[in-house]
């Protein structure tokens, strides 16, 4: 088989290892994002035009789901929020394009990106109730604390495989269909991918708003 | 001889963990998928409240038998004992 599956270019620099093409890959995709943005935002106007038109119905829906997930403290992550989906989208997508691949088929891009909402969920829940926070570790009862402290655990590590896995799975899948059946099948798979590469964006995204909605908002119980 | 043995174990491994591993989210997705269309008839107006909570029911209950098959592709490609 032509291509390793699972294999990176690697630049060693200063003893560490870096991925090069998906680092390559990351800067197309932030090069993307920037474009997108840039083009929708240029001559904003009352009578949106196309690209001002697709990124006004993406925000607004993200806005109504930030609303009903997070309340309406959570307005000020609405930046956080939209670029996190825009860039997880744009490199879901990136890797069905051929000759490219995605970001986010790299364990490390999903990882990091997991471990950043994360501390992002702490902080912000330390930031808005002091160190009271850590007091619902030990609810309802002080033995909780164990199961509390697993769920912890568990949220960065599903929330980063879940994506790295399909995305993974999605592009594998792509190169072994492409040998088996030439050309009907992996466009069916490709268009399935898009799909797949929408859902996986949306649910990272709205799994990271729930838990920062669930940190920050348990003062009326 | 103890490699053929490795390679027998790493197919068969791979075998099982995909489909079990489809097993569990055919049912899983089929149960909830179920439940929402039933949702969706009884009230047709909040199918769009419906259909979001599904897919994201869905991404969530398919997590891990998208984790056991990264797991067969793995075993089978990128074999760190092999």
């Amino acid at each position: 088989m032509g291509h390793e599956i699972g294999a990176h270019k690697v630049a060693q620099v200063g003893g560490l290892t870096f991925h090069m093409d998906t680092l390559m890959m990351t800067w197309i995709v932030m090069a993307l994002v920037i474009l997108i943005a840039v083009l929708a935002t240029r001559q904003v106007a009352l009578v949106p035009g196309k690209w001002q038109s697709v990124m006004e119905m993406a925000i607004e829906w993200l806005l109504e789901q930030m609303n009903s997930a997070m309340g309406p403290n959570g307005r000020k992550l609405a930046p956080l929020v939209i670029t996190l989906f825009l860039f997880l989208l744009i490199s879901n997508w990136l890797g069905l394009v051929p000759g490219f691949t995605s970001p986010t088929a790299d364990l490390n891009t999903t990882l990091g990106l997991a471990l950043m909402m994360i501390t992002l969920v702490h902080v912000l829940g330390v930031m808005h109730k002091g160190l009271k926070y850590f007091k619902h570790f030990f609810e309802p009862y002080i033995p909780f604390v164990v199961i509390n402290i697993i769920e912890e655990l568990a949220k960065p590590i599903t929330l980063s495989f879940r994506l790295f896995g399909n995305i993974l799975a999605g592009e594998v899948l792509l190169i072994i269909l492409g040998i088996l059946v030439p050309y009907i099948v992996p466009t069916a798979w490709l268009a399935f991918s898009v799909f797949v590469g929408v859902i996986q964006a949306f649910i990272f995204t709205m799994l990271s708003m729930s838990y920062i909605g669930n940190s920050i908002r348990d003062e009326h119980h | 001889m103890e490699n053929a043995i490795m390679v027998a174990g790493a197919f068969i491994g791979a075998g099982l963990a995909i489909g079990l591993g489809a097993v569990g989210a055919g049912i899983g997705n089929g149960a909830v998928t179920a439940k929402a269309v039933e949702g969706i008839a009884r009230q047709p107006e909040a199918r769009g409240t419906i259909l979001v909570n599904m897919l994201i029911s869905v991404g969530l209950i398919e997590a891990v038998p998208i984790i056991a098959a990264v797991i067969a592709i793995v075993l089978l490609y990128a074999n760190p004992l092999l």
